[in-house]
């Protein structure tokens, strides 16, 4: 019987902490307490027998520290370590003749991932595996991932506990007073991510003691359909005399305790400050209590790195624009690796009030898979909402569902077999909801009852997978009305049933119903209301389209979801000025002004007014140029300044996007007036006054090769020498990383000679520059431009 | 806790021009944004501290710097601190980086100036504790200032836990991230007269810097 099935039968008792016994016994602080495994086995081994003979069921070996980063440079590897660890465990328990379950212990491995932190996810996950493999090769019984503050960093743990064990595995994380993970995830979030994976339990371990762990618990166990792990402290860190010390007495700490048990928690244990004392009172405590029957919770939830979004009564937005189908602006943006214009795509969809974001990236001259692992990792650092994996390639399913941080919606599977047989066991794997199309090898059905069917066939097969009802999302297809009149209701009917009969949730692709019609929003806007009426539990639409957002709006106030109709006033009241009209109050403003005033959306409108009646190289040389360079004067004049020069710097990219945009209109691709190459160099992470500067270049016509931060000399080198260019950018913030810029340029003088180096950035100086061997020293964003203008634009 | 306008403004390089409307509504969103997004979180811990030469010695941390020994020499105890206000304005700043680069700027500045409220508000609990106990402090000192090598951020790092107990990790160079966070040394002396007030803007030895407090006032 494993762990997870003994939990059910009998509450399961972790030991309690290891650092706190090995302190007394003399660790010093720095020191790695794995290390003992092997040069005082005989100390770790007493520890174990402590608390086996103290009543635990479940012994946690001394391996929490170890990974490749803390074990760098201390002459043992991680599987000696490991291993070692597992066997006094196995030791301990086989001379104390007690019925105990060895666990691997896996710590955080102390860094911060991506986009962050400088550990990439696949680093991570690599820096996990060896410890798993030789953690199950040793004899353990059990995975234990604990005191994990980072979902993403859990996920990476679990998923190299998945691929190199067959070994259950239980998470338990650290909360703060406010319920959350130090990286601001809430505890459904995490939940749902590690519930998603089939993790067989989880938790809470560290942080608080059983006090205030116990507040967090009705949470738990409202969301949590698995079974629940607690191992808190013996109360909170007291500093005395330099040493950290834990003051919550064992009878005290097993009173609470008991009374956590008694609330249905199965398996209960201890953190720091905890000795086998106080294990032997909580075991004691809770002599006679039988652990509670998990009850499954029925949630559907879909869930990003801070949040969940909850599929229920309230229908929820799913927005649609991040897709080339049918744009040519968003196809160029993927051909030319634009991820920027993706981003925007999604900043301004959350800020229209979508809830979750469709990401689809196919087209087929680019690299789907490399596309979409790009496009996942680059949104997780600039939005919040879940992702909806949007693809018809498996491969690059399965990249963007392995990297995503949290339990995305994965759109879609079919009726087809292949389908199913491709799509499920990922979704089994990852964790996801699933779009459900009903369609199958005979196509799309004509009726309500054909597409029923293919949704009771894909229910039933993905029972196959243990991937309940409550992980499907049903979409029966919008159908254009304009080549067949019960091509709504068909859908409608079959939806009704799904969502009501099945309980099964639903989606749309609402804009479809309308194809091929004149002024389709108005079909789908009234289309949309119909179907939400009808139980539509997701719509994905634009939610760009002011009409649609207010349907949605005006039907939850309507249906009862929305509590006093709060969230339509705040909608109404909330409504920034759409900048598809004239601004309001800017009326007559040229785009002159709007670019000194700093308005980014009268500059645009102001731009393409402007080019109805002028030459787009006159608007930019009568308008754009001028006001850059007043603003740029006054800045250095510090008449102006940073914020100022920035908004009109925003303001003048409007501009000249329009102006871009009415080019490519006519079929012109304009040259710039030279390439630089940026870089915050190598050991750098602060690039703010870097993407300034690209911003300012940009917009005096410079094509910017961005290569990011912590970007290493050989690869400045080989950008400069690519793109051919005449001038390269550097930055740097620290007093340390201007030795890797002093690098950069000597390969840069050696390797090209003829390429000019400018430098900025909080430490240097003009001696510094100097001292350094750059060519230019800006000690400000403006600076870069005059360099540039003068180096390369001199006619 | 608020952001500190005056701070976020200096961190600008303002240099008392006009902020029109627009400006104006940046900073404000930009403020209430960052508070609403951050979470404010320190650990400290107090050891007793002995210096020999250039030599410091805390508990087991040793560290070996003329400029920090200057700054703790006749210390009893010093304190190790690290904050955090989280990872709200990184987020902000990325975000805002692609949309609003005025606004991304503005969010550098602000968070600048919040984690240094927030670190001030800790120290003066810290000093408060101290005067307790009739101790006093000492300007706070950081890893990176003078010849205080930035590698002992590694060591303070464990000794504190930083990871486990605020979220702070260190990058390969010694980084931290979330970027919005301090970590330093202060110590505590019995004699008051040898405690110090000056802010620590005004040790730096940069003093072309366009951030530098201006001597007078304050």
């Amino acid at each position: 019987m494993n762990v997870i099935e003994r939990a059910e039968k009998e509450i399961l008792f972790f030991d309690g902490a290891m650092g706190t016994m090995l302190q007394k016994r003399g660790l010093q602080a720095g020191e790695l307490p794995e290390v003992w495994n092997i040069t005082k086995e005989d100390v770790i081994l007493d520890i174990h027998k402590q608390y086996l003979e103290a009543g635990c069921s479940i012994v946690k070996a001394n391996t929490f520290g170890i990974n490749p980063f803390k074990l760098k440079d201390k002459g043992y590897s991680c599987e000696e370590l490991t291993a070692q660890g597992i066997k006094l465990v196995k030791r301990a328990i086989a001379e104390t003749g007690k019925d105990a379950y060895a666990a691997l212990d896996i710590g955080s491995l102390g860094k911060l991932l991506e986009p962050l932190g400088d550990l990439s996810f696949e680093d991570a996950y690599a820096a996990f595996c060896p410890v798993c493999a030789a953690g199950e090769q040793a004899g353990a019984d059990l995975c234990l991932i604990e005191t994990m503050n980072d979902t993403y960093e859990i996920k990476a743990a679990v998923l190299a506990a998945k691929e190199h064990t067959s070994l259950p595995i239980i998470v338990t994380m650290v909360l703060d007073e406010n319920g959350k993970l130090l990286t601001g995830a809430d505890l459904e979030a995490a939940a749902a991510m590690l519930e998603g994976l089939r993790v067989d339990a989880i938790g809470l371990n560290c942080g608080f003691g059983p006090d205030v762990m116990k507040e967090f618990l009705p949470k738990l166990r409202e969301i949590c359909s698995l079974p629940i792990v607690l191992n808190p402290n013996a109360g909170l860190p007291v500093v005395v005399d330099g040493k950290t010390s834990y003051l919550v007495e064992p009878e005290e700490f097993a009173a609470v305790m008991k009374e956590i048990a008694l609330d249905g928690v199965s398996i209960l244990g201890g953190c720091c400050g905890t000795t086998p004392a106080h294990i032997r009172a909580l075991v004691d405590s809770c002599k006679g209590i039988a652990p509670l029957a998990i009850t499954e919770k029925n949630r559907s939830v879909v869930s990003s790195y801070t949040h969940a979004v909850v599929l229920d009564d309230r229908p929820k937005i799913i927005g649609e624009r991040i897709n080339p189908t049918g744009k040519p602006r968003f196809k160029q943006a993927l051909r030319e690796r634009d991820l920027e214009y993706i981003y925007k795509e999604a900043i301004a969809q959350q800020e229209m009030g979508a809830h979750i974001l469709d990401v689809n990236v196919g087209l087929p001259e680019i690299d789907e898979v490399e596309m979409m692992r790009q496009t996942v990792t680059g949104l997780q650092g600039i939005t919040d909402l879940p992702l909806q994996i949007d693809t018809s390639d498996v491969a690059a399913m399965e990249a963007a569902m392995r990297l995503y941080n949290g339990k995305p919606l994965i759109n879609s599977v079919n009726g087809k077999q292949e389908s199913m047989d491709a799509v499920f066991p990922l979704a089994a794997k990852y964790g996801g909801m699933i779009v459900c199309l009903t369609l199958d090898e005979n196509g799309i059905p004509k009726t309500s009852r054909g597409r029923i069917q293919i949704a009771e066939k894909i229910i039933k097969e993905a029972e196959k997978y243990g991937i309940q009802k409550k992980d499907l999302l049903i979409d029966t297809l919008a159908m254009t009305i304009s080549t067949g009149q019960d091509n709504a209701e068909i859908t409608l009917e079959a939806l009704d049933y799904v969502r009501h009969t099945l309980g099964v949730h639903t989606t749309l692709g609402v804009s479809n119903i309308s194809f091929g019609l004149p002024q389709r929003e108005k079909i789908n806007t009234a289309f949309f209301t119909i179907a939400l009426s009808r139980g539509l539990s997701t719509g994905i639409i634009n939610p760009g389209s002011g009409a649609m957002m207010a349907a949605y709006y005006a039907y939850c106030a309507l249906s009862g979801s929305d509590s006093q109709c709060s969230d339509y006033i705040n909608y109404l009241s909330g409504q920034p000025d759409q900048p598809k009209t004239v601004p309001s109050g800017t009326k007559e403003i040229t785009l002159f002004e709007a670019v000194v005033k700093g308005l980014a959306a009268s500059a645009g409108f102001a731009a393409k007014k402007e080019l109805e009646i002028k030459e787009p190289l006159d608007v930019i040389d009568q308008a754009l140029i001028p006001a850059l360079d007043q603003v740029g004067q006054g800045f250095e004049k510090k008449t102006l300044f940073l914020p100022q020069l920035l908004m009109s710097a925003d303001a003048a990219k409007a501009g000249f996007d329009a102006i871009k945009e009415h080019l490519k209109a006519q079929g012109d691709n304009s040259e710039s007036k030279g390439t630089i190459v940026i870089a915050t160099v190598k050991g750098d992470i602060h690039d703010i006054g870097k993407n300034i500067v690209k911003v300012l270049l940009e917009n005096y016509g410079f094509q910017v090769i961005d290569l990011g931060k912590d970007v290493p000399p050989e690869l400045v080198v080989e950008a400069a020498r690519e793109h051919k260019v005449q001038l390269v950018g550097l930055s740097a913030l620290m007093t340390t990383t201007v030795a890797n810029m002093e690098l950069t340029i000597q390969m840069l003088k050696k390797e090209l000679p003829e390429c000019k180096v400018m430098v900025g950035g909080a430490v240097l100086t003009q001696r510094y520059a100097d001292e350094i061997g750059a060519d230019f020293y800006s000690k400000d964003a403006m600076g870069s431009v005059r360099y540039a203008n003068e180096l390369i634009a001199k006619p | 806790m608020q952001v500190d306008r005056a701070e976020t403004l200096r961190y600008l390089g303002y240099r008392g021009q006009e902020i029109d409307e627009q400006t104006q509504q940046l900073l404000d969103e930009a403020a209430a944004e960052l508070e609403r997004e951050s979470l404010p979180k320190s650990v400290y811990q107090e050891y007793p501290c002995q210096v020999e030469g250039n030599q410091i010695i805390m508990g087991n941390f040793t560290v070996t710097s003329a400029n920090l020994a200057k700054n703790l020499k006749g210390c009893e105890y010093v304190v190790l601190l690290a904050a955090t206000i989280g990872r709200g304005a990184d987020f902000m700043i990325k975000k805002y980086s692609v949309v609003n680069i005025a606004k991304a700027a503005i969010t550098q500045a602000a968070g600048a100036a919040y984690i240094e409220s927030y670190v001030d508000e800790v120290e003066a609990k810290i000093r408060q504790e101290a005067l307790e106990r009739g101790l006093y402090l000492r300007p706070r000192f950081s890893p990176g200032y003078g010849d205080f090598p930035l590698e002992c951020q590694k060591e303070m790092f464990e000794i504190l836990e930083c990871s486990k107990r605020i979220g702070v990790a260190l990058t390969e160079g010694n980084l931290m991230m979330p970027s919005k966070s301090v970590t330093a040394l202060i110590g505590l002396t019995t004699k008051e007269r040898e405690s110090c007030q000056m802010k620590t803007c005004m040790q730096c030895e940069k003093t072309d810097c366009e951030f530098r407090k201006e001597e007078s006032g304050a």
